[in-house]
């Protein structure tokens, strides 16, 4: 099985924006929309200060609380384990913007339906298309993108090296990893 | 990281809506059990319960854009029983079903029979449960996620739905409505369960967590405190009370039986009904979110 998920170094991460960038360009997104946003942070005291940027999108839950709630069955979870909304049976309520804990999905005031973070990095990955996801459009390579299932993958020995744990705890079971 | 609340004053309005007609129809049901001869206000219960609820619908449907623009996909609203959205659906569509047949009869003048009524008190109870469950599962909003909500919805449901009758009694059958004592201590009673319960939740979800606190903190002294206190509190909660406590156990009856009574009632009718509808919207966007990785607050 596949399963993929994604590790987010925030140690290198300098707060560029470019995979927000690059994530509005390969998903056609207005200039008001964007599946990943920031939380930020001053960290240590003077003299020993620093900034934490931490870049935030849909963690692609296994026990996904916008999959449950969503009535039309719109938001789903894919065999490759990434979470998706079908944009042809949203009906825009928004009670998925309302259980997702990571605040991570925007309404897209031009279909009215709405969107998150697709994954589009499996595309590259699975050597399908050519993609400048977050992933490949990081400039200080913080996003390792992989199958979790996959004990050998560059993700997983990614993750036990660095000790990188889901952003909130296991409150979802999400299957992005932060090292901080 | 700034919030804005994700619904607005047409989910607000909608809540409160469904809420009312389905305490409405349970007036109606209480009236036939304890009140057979007040013909009159029950027929009045009848009329709001689907006109109150279907403008809720309509709001619903406008607020969800994609579904308002392609409507074939409110069909998919059953498509998942997990979901507290499509029981609600269930509830509201057989409501409104049993609402319109209550309408129809009454029309028709033909006597309502007493299992439709008890269906129609039942799913009231679902529909008005289900607005507050409807929040209350969503674990982001401490606010929210709680088992009061579900409770003071229910309470704030029977109580809009049964100032709304009578209210409307009061304009035009003003002897009807001197001979529902039993419905008007019931009614009076609930502003105060209420007032229990919206306490009761603002003191818990001060504790559980900072978005709790926040949450609370918004409503009681921070860009809502002047709608809640002035609003719901006093409006909505308060002022009826001592209203009703005045006209019910203070004065003499020829007073009580009086058009000037009649209309402070009203006045005190209307204000549960204004308290109704803020306390919907103050719950709807004074809910705070938990943090995801820095402290927000
Ligand atoms: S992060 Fe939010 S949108 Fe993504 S799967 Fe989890 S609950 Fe759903
Ligand atoms: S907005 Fe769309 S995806 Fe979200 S819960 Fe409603 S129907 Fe499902």
């Amino acid at each position: 099985m596949t399963r993929y998920g994604m590790l987010i170094d925030t140690t290198n991460c300098i707060g560029c924006f470019a995979c927000r960038t690059a994530c509005q360009r390969q998903n056609g997104l207005a200039a008001n929309i964007d599946y990943i946003r920031y939380e930020d942070r001053e960290t240590g005291t003077f003299p020993n200060v620093g900034f934490e940027v931490i870049p935030i999108q849909c963690m692609h839950c296994e026990d996904a609380p916008c999959v449950s709630v969503c009535p039309t069955g719109a938001s789903y979870i894919d065999e490759t384990g990434t979470v998706r909304v079908d944009e042809q049976k949203c009906i825009g309520c928004k009670y998925c913007m309302a259980a997702c804990p990571y605040l991570v999905r925007v309404h897209n005031p031009e279909t009215g339906a709405v969107e998150k973070c697709k994954f589009c990095a499996a595309e590259s990955f699975e050597g399908r298309g050519e993609t400048c996801s977050c992933v490949e459009a990081c400039v200080t390579g913080c996003r390792i993108f992989g199958d979790l299932d996959d004990p050998d993958s560059d993700l997983n020995k990614a993750i036990a090296e660095r000790n990188a744990l889901p952003i909130a705890g296991d409150r979802t079971k999400a299957k992005i990893f932060y090292v901080r | 990281m700034t919030y804005e609340p994700i619904w607005g004053s047409i989910i607000a309005w909608y809540l409160f809506l469904a809420g009312l007609g389905a305490g409405a129809f349970a007036t109606s049901a209480f009236l036939s059990w304890r009140h057979p001869e007040a013909v009159t206000m029950r027929k009045i219960g009848h009329l709001i319960a689907p006109i109150a609820v279907g403008i809720g619908l309509v709001l619903l449907m406008v607020d969800a854009e994609a579904g308002f623009a392609n409507p074939q996909r409110f069909f998919l609203l059953l498509g998942n029983f997990g979901s507290v959205m499509s029981w609600g659906v269930v509830f509201l569509s057989v409501f409104m079903v049993v609402a319109l047949a209550a309408l129809v009869l009454d029309f028709l003048k033909r006597p309502v029979p007493g299992w439709l009524e008890n269906a129609g008190a039942v799913l009231a109870l679902c529909v008005a449960v289900y607005t507050g469950a409807l929040l209350g599962v969503c674990q982001t909003f401490p606010l929210w996620n709680n088992a009061l909500l579900p409770i003071l919805f229910l309470v704030s449901a029977l109580s809009t739905g049964a100032a709304s009758v009578l209210a409307t009694s009061i304009i035009r059958h003003g002897e009807e409505f001197n001979r529902v004592g039993v419905l008007k201590k019931f009614h009076f009673c609930l502003p105060i369960i209420e007032l229990l319960l919206v306490m009761s939740l603002l003191f818990i979800t001060q504790s559980n967590s900072e978005a709790g606190w926040a949450s609370v903190m918004a409503l009681v002294s921070g860009k809502y405190a002047l709608a809640f206190w002035l609003g719901l509190v006093f409006v909505g909660l308060v002022g009826p009370t001592i209203l009703e406590v005045w006209l019910l156990f203070f004065s003499a009856k020829e007073f009580e039986e009086s058009r000037l009574a009649h209309w402070l009632s009203f006045l005190s009718d209307a204000g549960v009904m204004v308290g109704g509808f803020l306390l919907r919207y103050l719950i709807v966007v004074a809910a705070l979110p938990l943090p995801v990785a820095v402290p927000l607050f």
